[in-house]
């Protein structure tokens, strides 16, 4: 699958100076099965960047191509395809219902794909240790522990493309390893590409381009 | 799973009141439409006249007893009188310019002769079998209404004779014949056939060709005059025939006059509880939409992350939809169960006091729950499409 963001300039960001390896306002193409780290300081556009590949945005000049399509020609219907089979990703604000369980936030999900069973997507918690929390209400979780939750949805499914944006924000070194463990080997088992957006610590990650804003 | 997402954050007792006010509007609204039919329809079927039909004739006072006004129909007075809005046809009342004789022709019933005065009215007027209300000339016999008081008097007269009482369908199937007659003594005899009976009209009815036959062949050779007349009514207007009546001075048979008036008022009842039903349902289905639309609004984030995680937004739709589809089934079955239950016991107490009506279920009434469905469906889907398309 292929992102070619041609000239893209968010609207919030446009009387903002960026520097001259921004990629606002430049043609940059992005082929799946490529591991990028997007760099750069608060305020920059990271989320930004995330929300317009994923089609949450459409306040910006410019064109969004995914696979020779232009975005703005998209159904609802067309994203939601895209985003069940596709492009899976991490939100900042993780995107969990608070009221649901554990268990029920994953499945959920997982309805939809029918990726994993429901034990594969209890050991998968119990690999990152959380699978205590398995029939808890995702509310009275930690945000580490949240954090934790979101990244096993964004895996319960197919994709080409996996954003992440800030997903190991509230956890400790430890912890964001294992999710990078546990991300880079569903990712290369898919031969997928997958996008984490940082403020600076780069958790260890190996990633073959890095992407300034 | 789905489902608990949606609808676990509602406000319920909002949902319940509005329930109750669609429940309270569709049980009104097919019982209202229910019984403005049978109204409508009560004494239809057991008259040859049509139900909004009445026969009148001008009040017999002092004054015509000396000759000082008319008590016959001049043709303007009866095209003023079907100039009204609420009169949809008037006709005259022809009656007989001749002697005429009826009598039994029967070896079954018993003997029995009367001098007869017979009548005729238009054909629109009556309900019976228009094939059988034929006579020419030549004919084997002639069709006739009796009013149903001429066979309580013949069978009070078999009756105290010690004779065998006849009954409607033996007076049908009987023979019985008239004599038709003048002054200087020409008779002729014809066949008589029975065909109906009527509590409207005090004459024996007979066709207009026979009539004009006896009044052109036996005819004493005074002038004809139209002494009443038929006319016919729009449903639930007959207070305004009864003004009418009382304005120029008329009068009708009482039992026709109080059927004529009960129908009128029960159908005005029934017909505002009808229009405020139809306003109870209208608000009622408004207010389960804007149920809808606060719950759509209310479950914004859960339907955002929704498709966030890749749920079609017609998944969405549909859940709404259906949701609210059953809502109003609910709704719908329990007005239906809730007429059904009041149509017994009112079907009853009618009953018990005398009043029978057909107790079958009026295709409309039902027909006015599948319609107020069908359009709050229609409704509940483009609202749940609008609200999620702009959660999105």
């Amino acid at each position: 699958m292929k992102i070619i963001l041609d000239q893209i300039m968010p609207k919030p960001l446009a009387s903002i100076p960026h520097g001259p390896e921004s990629i606002w306002g430049k043609k940059i193409e992005i082929e799946s099965s490529t591991h990028i780290l997007l760099n750069a300081s608060s305020g920059k556009g990271k989320s930004t960047f995330t929300s317009i590949v994923f089609g949450l945005r459409n306040d910006y000049s410019g064109d969004l191509y995914i696979d020779g399509r232009k975005s703005s020609t998209f159904t609802p219907t067309d994203w939601s395809n895209l985003r069940q089979r596709r492009i899976s990703a991490v939100f900042q604000d993780l995107q969990l219902f608070p009221k649901l369980t554990v268990k029920e936030n994953l499945i959920l999900k997982n309805d939809i794909t029918n990726t994993y069973q429901e034990e594969e997507l209890l050991e998968l918690l119990e690999h990152l240790e959380i699978g205590a929390k398995w029939e808890q209400n995702c509310g009275l979780l930690s945000m580490g522990q949240q954090q934790r939750v979101a990244i096993i949805r964004a895996l319960a499914q197919p994709y080409e493309w996996l954003l992440l944006d800030e997903p190991f924000s509230h956890l400790d070194t430890e912890n964001a390893q294992r999710c990078l463990e546990l991300i880079h080997k569903r990712t290369t088992e898919q031969n997928a590409g997958f996008i984490l957006t940082t403020l600076g610590n780069s958790h260890g990650y190996e990633f073959t381009h890095e992407l300034k804003l | 799973m789905l489902n608990k997402v949606l609808f676990k954050n509602q406000e319920r007792k909002q949902l319940v009141i509005a329930m109750i006010g669609a429940f309270l509007g569709i049980t009104f609204l097919v019982m209202s439409i229910h019984y403005l039919i049978k109204v409508n329809e009560f004494g239809k079927g057991s008259d040859i006249l049509g139900p909004n039909t009445i026969i009148v004739q001008k009040k017999v006072t002092p004054s015509t007893t000396i000759g000082l006004t008319k008590s016959d129909f001049s043709p303007r007075e009866i095209e003023k009188i079907k100039s009204e809005k609420f009169v949809l046809d008037v006709k005259p009342v022809v009656s007989n310019n001749f002697n005429l004789w009826f009598e039994t022709d029967d070896e079954h019933i018993p003997t029995f002769k009367t001098n007869l005065f017979i009548q005729t009215i238009d054909p629109s007027f009556l309900k019976a079998n228009l094939e059988q209300w034929k006579w020419k000339e030549g004919d084997p016999s002639v069709p006739i209404i009796l009013p149903r008081d001429f066979i309580v008097m013949m069978n009070t007269f078999a009756s105290s004779a010690g004779f065998p009482q006849v009954s409607d369908e033996l007076a049908m199937n009987a023979n019985f014949k008239f004599m038709l007659s003048n002054k200087d003594g020409k008779k002729e005899w014809m066949k008589v056939k029975i065909i109906g009976f009527t509590s409207s009209v005090s004459a024996v009815l007979v066709p207009e060709t026979f009539m004009q036959y006896g009044n052109e062949n036996f005819a004493n050779g005074e002038e004809q005059k139209i002494s009443q007349i038929m006319i016919s009514g729009k449903e639930n207007e007959f207070g305004r025939i009864e003004e009418l009546l009382t304005k120029k001075g008329l009068e009708s048979k009482d039992a026709q006059m109080i059927v004529g008036r009960l129908k009128s008022m029960v159908g005005t009842l029934f017909f505002v509880v009808l229009c405020i039903s139809v306003v109870a349902v209208f608000v009622s289905g408004l207010v389960l939409i804007q149920y809808m639309q606060l719950l759509i609004s209310k479950n914004a984030y859960e339907i955002r992350t929704l498709m966030r995680i890749g749920y079609h937004p017609k998944t969405i739709v549909r859940k709404f939809f259906v949701y609210f589809l059953k809502v109003f089934g609910i709704v719908s079955a329990a007005g239906l169960i809730c007429f059904l239950g009041c149509k017994y016991f009112l079907d009853e107490m009618f009953e018990s006091g005398g009043v029978y009506i057909d107790k079958g279920i009026t295709l409309w009434s039902v027909s006015a729950v599948l319609f107020a469905y069908v359009l709050f469906s229609l409704s509940s889907y483009f609202t749940a499409k609008k609200e999620t398309f702009n959660a999105y």
